[in-house]
């Protein structure tokens, strides 16, 4: 079993394929990844939040110290018009004459003095997912508000040592129980989950099927037969490479996590973030990579399983594809917000690997489950290396 | 010592696959399987070269595949000296050297790893293997080639090398599966030598093969499979004699039209 494991690993290690895959994909392109996605959506906030929006203003004589604060705010470019109808100015919007309109109904000054409710309307098009223009605009209304508020309450004779109270008779200040690590684990363990396991899927791939369909194709899987070996030293020790790769593979990604994140936080204030994984135990490590490791070792065997069926390289990779979408819906199931560890959700397989490790993170972990998931999962590991054995006895297999 | 008496194997169709009209004309075709090998014996003793001869689809492979035990026969016996290769693969496994043409090599490895890694799985000690592939390099003369790489050898350093592979363990009998087939003329001989070399080490040889000047040249016996039977097993001298001025392509031509038609046993 140990030469062939050996072997293998000899050959591997001399395949570019196999190091492109297992080191350098999970070193280099996921940080890169991350970086590019996090360089766009930084950008685009920026222009977004600093963008000038070109608006009209309707009946500005009724509101005028509205209209000067509108006016002075750096988000803001006044333009003129003669267009005062709802439709007209809805289609000069649509032409991108300006991008918003304000209209003021021509009574508000006389209804304001009579203490009665009016109705403004903004004209814009909401499509947009940052709508910082909105955020803008809702901040001066709210202070306009709140001085006319003030000026009313003071002419109707009210003491004005007690207006902060009767306009906001109630304020609220939130304390925050969850440790640091919680909002964090929360936020990241999802998706470090997500990418571990699929990382480990990744990583088991090639080899897999390089030593199933591969050695099929290169007309060595004959001579291997025909060793006085036992067919089961031999599976063994294939799937053993299988594992090492998936193993490495999570690993490095891990490893690379960690050094690219000391590297980004270095230089962005990311203290917080710093903070909460400094909390992070050996001990929840440790916990994490065992849980790993039985989720591999299902992966290996699947994946040896499928490869040995397989005839050639081709073959073995279009199998495997529809694995791959069948691995995602379960890491997206534990994804969805509000989705909790519980008895249940820990027998659910790579749901419960993804909520556990996003527990670890977290540092909430209930180490019972913690023990169900390995239990289970290692059960079903074991379950698929034994087919895997039984597969790799049958003449029809081998031999199609 | 190989004897081999009443070998037959079948292989289960699936019900989706339609046997094609050629298929349905092939007596070995039945509704549920395929008789690929249906009574094939022989024996080959020391210092015997044997030739497997028989058209394409013949059963030939299956047979050696059964002798080499990769496959399991459904019924019949193959003896290894002895050994009955059903109940003892394993051991029957130590004395058997297997060589086929498209080489099984690994790619990435060298020459003396290749070589290595079947020494060891065969059991051999380290220091007993470094001896031994020294002894086969400079039989072979492949010193010049020991470390490179199968990917980027020459058809014939590979085939140097799968031979080298085949012999390492030292096997009482060594079977070859068309060892010469796609090869140039150059390594063919190479191949042609080293069954000679074995013939004259007492032994026994079987190989398949489509080349009846190798059959003329090498072997002391002949056999022809045809539809998964040994319709003729005999001496060479017994082969020449079935055609008149003793010509072999002659006396592959009268075996396989005396093939009797009969349904499947």
């Amino acid at each position: 079993m140990w030469q062939v494991y050996f072997k293998e690993l000899t050959e591997l290690l001399r395949d570019k394929k196999t190091l492109i895959f297992v080191i350098l994909l999970p070193i280099l392109i996921f940080p890169v990844l991350f970086g590019i996605v996090g360089l766009v959506m930084a950008t685009t906030t920026n222009k977004a939040m600093e963008e000038q929006h070109r608006y009209v203003i309707i009946n500005e004589q009724q509101a005028p110290e509205f209209a000067e604060a509108l006016f002075y705010h750096k988000n803001f470019k006044k333009i003129e018009t003669t267009l005062t109808s709802e439709d007209d100015l809805v289609a000069a919007i649509r032409n991108k004459e300006f991008d918003v309109a304000l209209v003021i109904p021509t009574d508000f000054a006389s209804r304001k003095a009579a203490v009665q409710q009016t109705e403004w309307q903004l004209i814009y098009n909401r499509s947009s997912q940052l709508d910082f223009m909105y955020n803008y605009f809702d901040e001066m209304l709210a202070t306009y508000q709140e001085q006319l508020q003030r000026n009313t309450l003071s002419q109707l004779g009210v003491d004005p040592a007690n207006l902060t109270a009767i306009l906001k008779p109630v304020k609220l200040s939130k304390v925050n129980t969850a440790e640091q690590r919680e909002n964090i684990g929360e936020s990241m363990g999802a998706i470090l989950a997500y990418a571990l396991v699929l990382l480990c899927l990744s990583g088991a791939m090639y080899p897999a099927v390089d030593m199933g369909a591969g050695e099929k194709e290169r007309g060595t899987l004959e001579t291997l037969l025909i060793c006085p070996v036992s067919r089961t030293a031999i599976v063994l020790g294939k799937f053993l490479t299988v594992l090492t790769t998936a193993l490495m593979t999570a690993l490095i990604t891990v490893v690379s996590l960690g050094v690219w994140g000391a590297i980004i936080s270095a230089f962005a204030d990311l203290s917080k973030v710093s903070e909460a994984l400094a909390s992070i135990t050996i001990l929840d490590l440790v916990l994490m990579f065992s849980l790993l490791l039985p989720t591999a070792a299902i992966f290996a065997a699947l994946l040896l399983a499928i490869s040995i069926y397989a005839r050639t390289f081709k073959e073995a990779q279009n199998y495997m594809s529809p694995l791959t979408i069948l691995v995602i819906v379960p890491l997206m199931i534990a994804m969805a917000p509000g989705m909790e560890l519980d008895v249940t959700t820990a027998l659910i397989p790579l749901t419960n690997i993804a909520l556990a490790i996003k527990e670890l993170l977290k540092g909430t972990a209930d180490y019972g489950l913690l023990a169900l998931i390995f239990a289970s999962t290692t059960a079903l590991a074991a379950a698929l290396i034994a087919f895997c054995v039984h597969w790799f006895q049958q003449e029809k297999v081998l031999f199609r | 010592m190989i004897e081999i008496k009443g070998l037959a194997k079948a292989f289960a169709i699936s019900k989706g696959n339609k046997l094609s009209d050629t298929e349905k004309q092939d007596v070995r075709y039945s509704d549920k399987a395929f008789h690929s090998v249906r009574d094939v014996s022989f024996t080959c003793g020391e210092g015997e070269v044997l030739g497997l001869l028989g058209p394409n689809g013949a059963g030939k492979t299956t047979t050696l595949r059964m002798l080499s035990t990769a496959l399991k026969q459904d019924s019949g016996s193959v003896f290894i000296n002895g050994i009955d290769v059903l109940q003892k693969p394993v051991q029957a496994r130590k004395e058997i050297g297997f060589l086929s043409a498209d080489t099984g090599l690994y790619g990435k490895l060298t020459a003396f790893e290749n070589i290595a890694y079947f020494a060891r799985l065969h059991g051999m000690k380290e220091l007993a293997i470094k001896e031994r592939i020294d002894q086969l390099f400079t039989m072979l003369d492949m010193h010049n080639f020991a470390n490179r790489r199968v990917d980027t050898m020459s058809t014939g350093m590979k085939q140097k090398t799968a031979i080298a592979r085949a012999v390492v363990h030292n096997p009482k009998v060594v079977i070859l599966d068309e060892p010469t087939t796609g090869l140039d003329i150059m390594t063919v001989q190479t191949v042609l030598d080293f069954i000679m070399s074995l013939k004259a080490q007492g032994t026994p040889v079987i190989f398949s093969t489509h080349h009846l000047d190798e059959v003329g040249a090498l072997c002391d016996k002949v056999v022809v499979i045809d539809k998964g039977l040994s319709s003729f097993s005999g001496t060479l001298e017994q082969f020449k004699q079935l055609a008149p001025h003793g010509d072999l392509r002659q006396a592959f031509l009268a075996v396989i039209a005396n093939q009797p038609l009969q349904g499947v046993a």
